[in-house]
């Protein structure tokens, strides 16, 4: 895995991760201390200032590159709305048919304005992140084609959160033409949206339309949200420092050795670091929707339960979630939406039916969701592969969905009876897992190796205790581990019950309600691990 | 809104379509069935659905789908 980017930039490094010591025990608190003493109408420039300070602690001068995308989305929004206004303007003054093709005009050159603030930003992040890889690969192209060519291959730092913050301002600017929100005047406002501190991370990719708002007016603390925003955080810390940091040593000795161990061993790592990724990624987002529950802000969540999942689509609707409709709003729909697909659908469904003729239209902007979410994750082939492998599988799945059914009718097997639930979601876990092992490996080439490995040389014959003890979990570790597991579990069940565990101990005795915060408390000092022997773990898609 | 339902019908059949106001947050139609239903909305009402519109809101009920049809035919 590359190193987190963040951390060769930061001015205090250390600050990056939410979980460090310097972050929860000096930035946050003082960060609420002083938007609590603020009066009501400085809050949110106290939000603002906080916001810009945590950027420039973890980025330094790498906050040109905020800024920058901040007065993109300034001028470009509002050059789109005054675009809009004039075709207003325009139509209305003009009889109903010659309104067709004088309005195809306007959204031509508001379909520019949008090109333009593209180039701009993902240029940038295609620039930062991907010119290495393009540039390497182009020069070993030349190796092989024997030609005595050589590109330079150039190496920049990324600011933190570069591909969070460049997918918000887009959709900011494509939300501004499509008509969903109009453009905002106030730089200051937009500021706030694209870098308000709990988020700027990993995350999540929050829209203008749910949260500028919520940011700008904001109120005064409340103890309700301070005690459920704590809660949350809790929680968050609970995963990721009792189960993914004590599994982190494990998982990078299997990833890093895989040639000494037998297939039983690699699948079990691959799991492991399955379990790692969720538990990480997860705990992070409780950390950072919990953070921004103590100053008001409902942010949208990122998971939900995604290991309930019965097929490998539904998956994508429940893990980070709103990485996955960013690509549906603004991928899937602007090429699925275009008038050659449309036609192609059109014509396509009477040739091929209800099922398969929109399926070609929708396999075209399948591929390219999937190509830019591989990419998205990093500028390596294991990342591509990624990609395109859960595209295989959607594909794949829509593919035999009409004979799967008829298949479930011949042979009387009820899709909805709970043991088949279970084997699909099984199934649907091995798949994820199997995609993992490629997102983790240390470039496809050994990725492939090690799912061969699994495959050809699957047996446990060499896995005993010792083996686990020298590869970083002893006992107690997988002791904790597995409780811990379990608990998360019994919430994860609650949760897809509709039960919030938060909610419901709200309601019980003050008792129960310290007792559960205390609870919470210890076992994180008690099981956590940090301290000595233990070295403290980036949240893992910081770097992404 | 007969030639609506007719229409609903023939994409994903089995659906009370004058009750349903689900039909997106239930998943009831899926990306694909509303790849089809946006071209055969275009085609039978000669109007041009533009990818702003193609959102819950529009298409979470026949009732919705059908002021879109006639706020983009008023459009024009």
């Amino acid at each position: 895995m590359q190193s987190s980017s963040f951390l060769l930039a930061g001015a205090v490094s250390k600050l990056s991760s939410f979980f460090s010591v310097s972050y929860l025990f000096m930035f946050l608190p003082v960060s609420i201390l002083l938007y609590f003493i603020a009066p009501k109408k400085l809050k949110k420039y106290v939000l603002l200032t906080e916001s810009m300070l945590f950027f420039w602690l973890i980025s330094g001068k790498l906050i040109v590159y905020l800024l920058f995308a901040v007065l993109i989305m300034h001028y470009c929004g509002i050059w789109l709305n005054s675009l809009q206004d004039e075709q207003r303007r325009a139509l209305s003054d003009l009889p109903r048919e010659e309104r067709k093709p004088r309005k195809k005009r306007f959204e031509r050159k508001q379909n520019a304005v949008v090109s333009f603030s593209v180039i701009l930003l993902i240029g940038t992040l295609l620039v930062l992140k991907y010119s290495s890889f393009f540039s390497t690969n182009i020069n070993t192209l030349f190796d092989a084609l024997k030609l005595d060519l050589r590109i330079p291959v150039p190496s920049y730092i990324m600011p933190v959160g570069i591909s969070f913050f460049s997918l918000q301002a887009l959709s900011y600017i494509i939300d501004v033409r499509r008509g969903v929100v109009k453009a905002d005047r106030n730089p200051v406002r937009l500021a706030l949206f694209l870098s308000f501190f709990p988020q700027i991370v990993e995350g999540p990719i929050i829209r203008y339309s749910q949260t500028a708002m919520q940011l700008w007016n904001a109120d005064r603390l409340s103890l309700r949200n301070l005690k459920l925003g704590m809660q949350r955080i809790m929680f968050g810390m609970i995963k990721k420092m009792i189960i993914a940091d004590r599994l982190n040593p494990f998982v990078t000795n299997i990833f890093d050795n895989y040639t000494k161990f037998e297939g039983g061993m690699v699948a079990i790592g691959a799991i492991a670091y399955t379990i790692q990724l969720y538990m990480d990624f997860s705990g992070s987002m409780d950390v950072v929707i919990g953070t921004a529950q103590i100053f008001g802000i409902s942010l949208p969540e990122n998971f939900r339960q995604p290991f309930f999942s019965k097929s490998i689509s539904e998956f994508w609707t429940r893990w980070h979630i709103t990485l996955g409709t960013w690509f549906k709003d603004y991928i899937f729909l602007s090429i699925t939406g275009s008038a050659k697909m449309k036609k192609l659908t059109s014509s396509a469904r009477k040739k091929i039916g209800n099922h398969y003729g929109p399926l070609l239209a929708g396999s075209a902007a399948l591929f390219c969701v999937w190509l830019a979410n591989g990419l998205w994750h990093g500028a390596a082939w294991n990342y591509i592969f990624f990609g395109l492998y859960h595209f295989a599988l959607i594909l794949s799945g829509s593919l035999i969905k009409p004979l799967s059914r008829k298949f479930f009718q011949a042979i009387k097997i009820d899709p909805k009876h709970t043991a088949y639930q279970i084997f699909q979601m099984l199934r649907t876990g091995l798949l994820v897992v199997i995609g993992e092992l490629f997102f983790r490996a240390n470039g496809f080439r050994n990725g492939w190796r090690m799912f061969c490995r699994m495959i050809s040389d699957f047996h446990f014959g060499a896995v005993d205790g010792t083996l686990i003890r020298k590869l970083g979990l002893d006992m107690y570790d997988c002791i904790i581990i597995a409780v811990t597991l379990l608990i998360v579990f019994a919430v994860s069940i609650l949760h897809e019950r509709g039960i919030s565990v938060r909610a419901t101990v709200e309601k019980k005795n003050v008792a129960v309600r310290w007792g559960f915060c205390y609870a919470m408390m210890a076992y994180i000092i008690m099981f956590g691990a940090y301290g000595i022997g233990y070295a403290a773990v980036d949240p893992l898609y910081a770097q992404f | 809104m007969e030639r609506l339902y007719e229409i609903l019908e023939d994409i994903q059949p089995d659906v009370d379509y004058a009750t349903c106001d689900k039909l997106i947050d239930a998943h009831i139609l899926d990306s694909l069935a509303l790849l089809s239903l946006v071209s055969e909305l275009e085609e039978e009402y000669d109007i041009t659905i533009p990818t702003i519109e193609i959102n819950q809101n529009n298409f979470n009920s026949a009732k919705k789908i059908m002021d879109l049809i006639l706020r983009l035919k008023e459009d024009y």
